[in-house]
């Protein structure tokens, strides 16, 4: 993913970030000491995100495959609200 | 041990009960002696903590294999036979328990083992900029996302990100790989 390369100039980029990169992963957690059959498919994602300041932090989450499709489907709201505005 | 002592029934589900919220969802402060008191107050302490340690352990092989029914069944009734082993009341007890309990169980010993962030909440909102003092931007419309993440355990983070238009499609089109990638896994054979 590219860095948007016109940062916005209002007073919210104070709080918000912007995104620089997203990186994932679809992993399968198989076993563990708690629990020998786990068996579950996960995504793992990496984001990039710079502050307004340009400094440039790492945050790493996952998702279960369900919590995945609705990150997705509130995605694809958003880009359905977004072209309407 | 007098087998009458432990018959199943709503008892041993009560124990079922706060045997799986202390091994496995994490709530605190249930203890042994609360326990015996709550749910088997005739029982003497020497005899109720074998007795305890021994439903503990065959919850959690059940819950560690993720068995289903069929093998749930054999593994009850092989403990029905065992020297030592439990009665079949306690079994169908144990049985039912399973049963109704196995989706929530799995949910949290698959948290635990989430040693990352997990994705908590996301809530968004679309702001139509208008033209400002110092940009000649007019009326880009841009997307503001909250994320709530949090480790098993911990407070949450919230990280706030902004997305103008292209980036929010640049960012469908990961996403619509990533299911691409699932769907492929799913029709796999295991």
């Amino acid at each position: 993913m590219e860095a948007c390369s016109e940062p916005p100039l209002d007073a919210k980029s104070e709080v918000t970030n912007q995104l620089v990169d997203f990186q994932w992963k679809l992993g399968m957690a198989v076993s563990s000491d708690t629990c020998r059959s786990l068996k579950y498919p996960y995504v793992a994602v990496m984001l990039k995100v710079a502050d307004h300041s340009g400094q440039v932090k790492t945050k790493c989450f996952e998702m279960t495959i369900p919590q995945f499709q609705n990150f997705y489907r509130q995605f694809k709201e958003i880009a359905a609200v977004i072209e309407t505005v | 041990m007098a087998a009458g002592e432990f018959e199943g029934g709503k008892p041993l589900n009560g124990l079922l009960n706060a045997l799986a919220q202390d091994t496995f969802h994490g709530h605190p402060g249930i203890t042994e002696e609360l326990l015996r008191s709550q749910l088997y107050p005739e029982v003497p302490p020497e005899e109720f903590r074998p007795f305890l340690a021994k439903m503990r352990g065959i919850l959690k092989s059940i819950a560690s294999a993720d068995m289903d029914f069929n093998q749930l069944e054999a593994f009850l009734t092989a403990q029905t036979k065992k020297q030592g082993g439990i009665t079949s009341d306690q079994a169908a007890v144990i049985s039912k328990f399973w049963k109704s309990h196995k989706t929530k169980i799995r949910e949290s010993l698959m948290n635990q083992s989430r040693w990352n962030s997990g994705l908590r909440g996301l809530s968004w909102r679309v702001d139509g900029k208008s033209q400002s003092r110092h940009s000649a931007q007019i009326h880009t419309p841009v997307a503001i996302i909250e994320l709530e993440l949090g480790k098993y355990g911990q407070e949450s983070e919230f990280l706030c990100l902004e997305f103008d238009e292209v980036k929010v499609n640049q960012i469908l089109k990961t996403l619509s790989e990533v299911e691409e990638s699932i769907s492929t896994l799913i029709s796999q054979p295991n």
